[in-house]
């Protein structure tokens, strides 16, 4: 009886032994596993950009632009994020909404500019947006919801313009889960507040989308992919308690201004 | 890891054939069970029913096959779910899981080329004992 129990242990040490020295190798590295992911994001960011980029305008005026690139900079620089990673677009469309593609695309509507009272709310979206990217909740989210097999075939072509037009739908139109949501939030205000914006303004802009009689009502896609605004103020109000700093908004009044009469026109 | 060792009477023609192809029958359902690491225990599971009335040679042959079939059974289960967690959820793939898959194949290629010698000895008569397998074997499988 000892003898195979003293036996059942070495094989089982053993094979845990061997496991444990294994995995001291970078397999990763050596099957180039992280190149080849990165590609088919990279593949997969193109073909959904190119299909809101077919459906919509892309507003390219100088003043809207700037003022964005400046606002998504600022962040970058203050979070210490990659920022040539990240490819920004504002599109014309009245919907209040902004969402993260594959690959560091991220896309803002008109709507949301328009509709937010001041920088910081429009910078709490934009900063929720940019913690998906960072904490990779867009592949997680693909991969779950369509599967990794159909996602390589949309990137070798064996996939129908259909498939890619209907996930590309679902990406701006459907929340993650309320777990990663909850991730991209917290981790906004942390963005916010190392970026000197305070972050209750974001919480404001939730509890001014949840309230019904909001005249942008028919048009709030974010807050309606984005369930449980009124909690989600809540908490981050709570985890911003403790963290003021002085805030200094990142555009100047003036610009900001300059920024919505653009849109407007 | 494998010993040769003096059987307590020396096994009949029929009761080698019957031992050896407890293991025989391992090895073929490794080509259906590879994806689906059950197969094999299944298949082993049966032989062992079916000769469990048999003589000790058969039976402690057909028990030794049947118990690395389930420690197989448990390091490929492992991998197996481990993977279609990877297909199908958020789950990615990393160094420590390829690891596995190469620590696993290791021991599910000893556990061939031990099979394949043991067919050959058992048919011949010879009772080979497996490392560890064989004195659990000792334990469970007792002469009539």
């Amino acid at each position: 009886m000892k003898k195979s129990i003293s036996q059942g242990l070495i094989t089982i040490l053993l094979f845990l032994g061997t496991w444990y020295a294994l995995a001291q190798v970078d397999w990763m590295n050596i099957f180039k596993v992280q190149q080849v992911t990165d590609k088919t994001e990279q593949k997969l960011g193109e073909l959904f950009w190119e299909v809101f980029k077919n459906a919509e305008r892309e507003i390219k005026s100088t003043p809207v632009v700037n003022s964005i690139d400046s606002m998504v900079t600022h962040f970058c620089k203050a979070n210490l994020i990659d920022r040539s990673k990240l490819k920004i677009h504002v599109l014309d469309k009245e919907d209040i909404n902004a969402f993260a593609l594959p690959n560091g695309h991220l896309i803002v509507y008109s709507g949301l500019i328009l509709n937010a009272s001041n920088q910081e709310e429009l910078a709490g979206v934009i900063c929720h947006e940019i913690a998906h990217i960072e904490l990779n909740h867009v592949m997680k989210k693909l991969v779950k919801e369509i599967g990794l097999s159909v996602l390589i075939s949309m990137t070798t072509g064996n996939s129908g313009a259909e498939v890619i037009k209907e996930t590309a739908k679902m990406l701006s139109s459907t929340a993650f889960d309320r777990s990663l949501e909850k991730d991209a939030d917290i981790k906004a205000v942390d963005y916010l507040v190392k970026a000197n914006l305070n972050p209750k303004p974001f919480a404001d802009f939730l509890y001014k989308l949840s309230d019904t009689e909001h005249e942008a009502t028919k048009y709030l896609t974010w807050i309606s992919t984005h369930p449980d605004s009124k909690a989600r103020a809540e908490y981050i109000i709570e985890y911003s308690k403790g963290k003021e700093s002085a805030y200094k908004p990142i555009l100047a009044n003036d610009t900001w201004e300059k920024l919505k009469a653009e849109l407007e026109n | 890891m494998i010993n040769l060792k003096q059987f307590s009477y020396e096994p009949g023609e029929h009761e080698a054939e019957t031992a050896s192809n407890s293991y025989l029958m391992s090895l073929i359902a490794i080509i259906v069970g590879l994806p689906l690491p059950i197969v094999n225990l299944i298949a082993t599971l049966i032989f062992y029913y079916g000769n469990r009335k048999s003589t000790y040679f058969v039976r402690w042959h057909c028990t030794q096959a049947l118990l690395s079939q389930l420690s197989m059974l448990l390091i490929n289960s492992f991998g197996f779910w481990w993977t279609i967690s990877i297909i199908f959820t958020d789950e990615t793939i990393t160094s420590k899981y390829i690891a596995y898959l190469f620590a696993a194949l290791f021991f599910n290629l000893t556990e061939f080329i031990a099979t394949i010698y043991t067919t050959i000895q058992t048919r011949k008569g010879i009772h080979v004992e497996w490392w560890f397998f064989g004195s659990l074997t000792n334990l469970i499988c007792k002469p009539n």
